[in-house]
């Protein structure tokens, strides 16, 4: 492995089974998460981009093993210790390892237990993980983790529903550094929120990247957003990773079709200036149930042949770090 | 020189709720045109009223707890507030039809999308043919890209997915070549390809439809600038900034509106570059600031914006501002 990897995703599946019919038998599966592979390195953001359904959000609930994989591993690297691989721990194996690992939930408004103060919120992961630590050491780093949010220290007695969304965020945020993590999971942590708001967080996160050395497996739709923050992306459709290079590069030159109309959809907050020809998409995106043979995308491309139908393109590195699962995109 | 045909006019619009914690003041004195067969944007973050004020339109607010306190709103000249419930049901869907976000929440479970939206020809046009009707119901879903309508038509909402429902609203929407669309967030809930297409799609139709006057409620600046040819920013219960499209992109002239699209991921920045963002949190409803609402969030705020409130004054042709900084030379 390459010493400063932290994360190396290997050909992972997810598989949910169907059922249905009169006895509610399983009819078959689908396939949310369909033989994806990437790598982390230590401190960079590593945005996920796709559209609802394309399995971006399973792959960052399999790296946590919240969901069983079906087949592949996910290799992380604890601080000072050897890649473990985490697809394969149980739950109580995978427990100690969790401190390292944290989530930043989309939804501020469920993410947090609103029977709970707000230090009871924060002390939570810090009981759990750090079990030697006093009350008093625990309300310290309580207070010292909000003034890191930009939370004065009296929100520790609040509770959920007295913060407003952007708030709540930063709770969730600040929840999520309690246990000094090295890898932070964090999923659509910013469309819930106002544009101003938005603003806000997105800056916060970047601050506390840097304070905190954080890698952050960033997913996210927006692609104005995941641009601003993401060293490197990896584009998803149909659980399979269509495109992965710098997050400079594939918006500058994309080199999948979908990826070109995904850009191309972008609406730009300034009239009259020349933007990207837009490509639209026919059809709709077929149903993970009933995948189309071959390339995924076929259905709504505006370059497919008859071969695409037949097996499925493997990424091809086209340029340094820039690979596309398409032979015929130039 | 005759100014444009005004279809609808907002005047002193304010619609209130009264909740357990006291007075919410969702939309306080809300001036509004909008013209004949523009594309009018209103945009603004969640709370500032712009839904409101949209419902208010067709007097759609949930009374008790809400209310429209006061104002007039002006539809061809007839204040539709002081419509009977019948006279407004003929307004409702026909003069003026309404999208909204959540298309599941709007269509009716059990009838087949097709019956919908001829339902909506048959009530409003009194067509009855059976057959015209169909044809008039296909050719609309084909216009906003359904595709097989013929086939779509016999189809339960809960069969089609949420890009195809939106589809059929708006499809319905314009079934009576409405004069006024009002559409809220109609693509906030889509994918960003379907979104791009629907909207588009929603254009062309309002194009080939009588050209009704649309009224776009969103928060999101991009879609606006892309769609509106105007567009009025509205913060805490009232309008701040309105202006053609293209001089409030390229100038914003109120402190908020220049925050907002600071606030946005520009393209090509790249990463390590902070956002400029705006200060502080929305203020709530049931207590606005003293004097201008946006002074507690505004880098410019001075001793005389925290005691007077600014009025939408027309600081050039066209172009009204609500801001003691801004004057006719531009920003102070």
């Amino acid at each position: 492995m390459v010493p400063d990897l932290l994360l190396e995703v290997q050909d992972l599946r997810v598989h949910f089974p169907v059922y249905g019919g009169l006895l509610s038998r399983r009819i078959g599966e689908v396939r949310a998460v369909d033989g994806i592979s990437f790598r982390l390195r230590r401190g960079e953001t590593f945005g996920l981009v796709g559209e609802s359904g394309c399995g971006k959000t399973t792959v960052g609930k399999a790296v946590l093993n919240l969901v069983r994989p079906a087949s592949g591993s996910v290799f992380f690297t604890p601080p000072g210790g050897e890649p473990v691989d985490l697809a394969s721990l149980t739950r109580s194996g995978m427990r100690p390892l969790r401190a390292h690992i944290q989530m930043i939930f989309q939804d501020p408004y469920s993410s947090l237990n609103p029977r709970l103060s707000v230090s009871e919120i924060m002390s939570e992961p810090l009981r759990i993980h750090f079990p030697a630590m006093t009350p008093a050491e625990r309300a310290e780093r309580v207070a010292w983790l909000l003034g890191k949010v930009g939370l004065p220290p009296e929100a520790a007695a609040g509770c959920p529903h007295e913060f407003s969304g952007g708030q709540r965020q930063r709770i969730g945020i600040a929840r999520a550094l309690a246990t000094r993590p090295s890898l932070i999971i964090a999923d659509e942590p910013v469309s819930a929120l106002d544009v101003s708001i938005q603003a806000q967080v997105l800056n916060l996160l970047q601050d506390l990247q840097e304070e905190f050395g954080l890698t952050t497996l960033f997913i996210a739709h927006d692609l104005s957003v995941v641009e601003h923050v993401c060293d490197r992306i990896a584009v998803m459709y149909l659980g399979s990773i269509v495109e992965t290079g710098p997050a400079a590069e594939v918006f500058r030159a994309p080199l999948h079709p979908y990826t070109r109309a995904l850009l191309s959809a972008i609406p730009r907050p300034s009239p009259g200036t020349p933007r990207r020809e837009r490509i639209l998409l026919t059809g709709e995106v077929p149903s993970a149930l009933n995948q189309p043979s071959g390339c995924g995308f076929r259905t709504r491309c505006p370059i497919a042949r008859p071969a695409c139908a037949e097996s499925r393109p493997a990424l091809a590195e086209r340029a340094p770090g820039h690979s596309a699962a398409c032979p015929y995109s130039t | 020189m005759p100014g444009p045909v005004k279809l609808l006019e907002i005047r002193g619009l304010r619609t209130w709720f009264e909740l357990e914690e006291g007075t919410a003041r969702a939309v306080d004195g809300v001036d509004l045109d909008v013209r004949e067969g523009e594309v009018l944007g209103l945009v603004g973050e969640s709370g500032c009223g712009k839904s409101v004020t949209a419902l208010s339109i067709l007097n759609l607010i949930p009374a008790p707890p809400g209310r429209i306190v006061s104002g007039e709103i002006l539809f061809r000249g007839r204040d539709l507030l002081k419509l009977s419930r019948p006279e407004l049901r003929a307004v409702r869907g026909g003069d003026i039809a309404m999208v909204f976000q959540e298309p599941m929440t709007s269509l009716n479970p059990v009838f087949t999308v097709g019956w919908q939206i001829e339902e909506a020809i048959r009530f409003h046009q009194g067509v009855g043919d059976r057959r015209e009707l169909a044809a008039r119901g296909v050719r609309l879903m084909g216009k906003l890209g359904i595709p097989d309508p013929e086939r779509r038509r016999g189809a339960y909402p809960h069969e089609l997915s949420g890009g195809m429902r939106q589809r059929v609203m708006i499809a319905m929407a314009l079934a009576c070549s409405p004069a006024l669309l009002i559409a809220d967030e109609p693509t906030t809930a889509l994918d960003a390809t379907l979104q791009a297409e629907i909207l588009e799609l929603m254009l062309r139709a309002k194009a080939e439809s009588g050209d009704a006057a649309i009224l776009l409620i969103t928060h999101d600046l991009a879609v606006v600038a892309e769609t509106c040819g105007r567009v009025a920013v509205m913060y805490a219960g009232r309008i701040q900034e309105l202006a053609d499209a293209d001089p409030l992109f390229r100038e914003p002239l109120h402190p908020y509106t220049r925050g907002l699209l600071d606030s946005l991921p520009r393209p090509g920045t790249g990463k390590g570059t902070r956002l400029r963002a705006i200060p502080g949190t929305v203020p709530r409803s049931l207590s606005w600031p003293s004097g201008c609402r946006f002074q507690t969030r505004c880098p410019l705020a001075q001793d005389r914006c925290r005691r007077v409130e600014p009025e939408l004054a027309e600081v050039r042709p066209g172009r009204r501002v609500r801001c003691h900084l801004v004057g006719p030379e531009g920003r102070a």
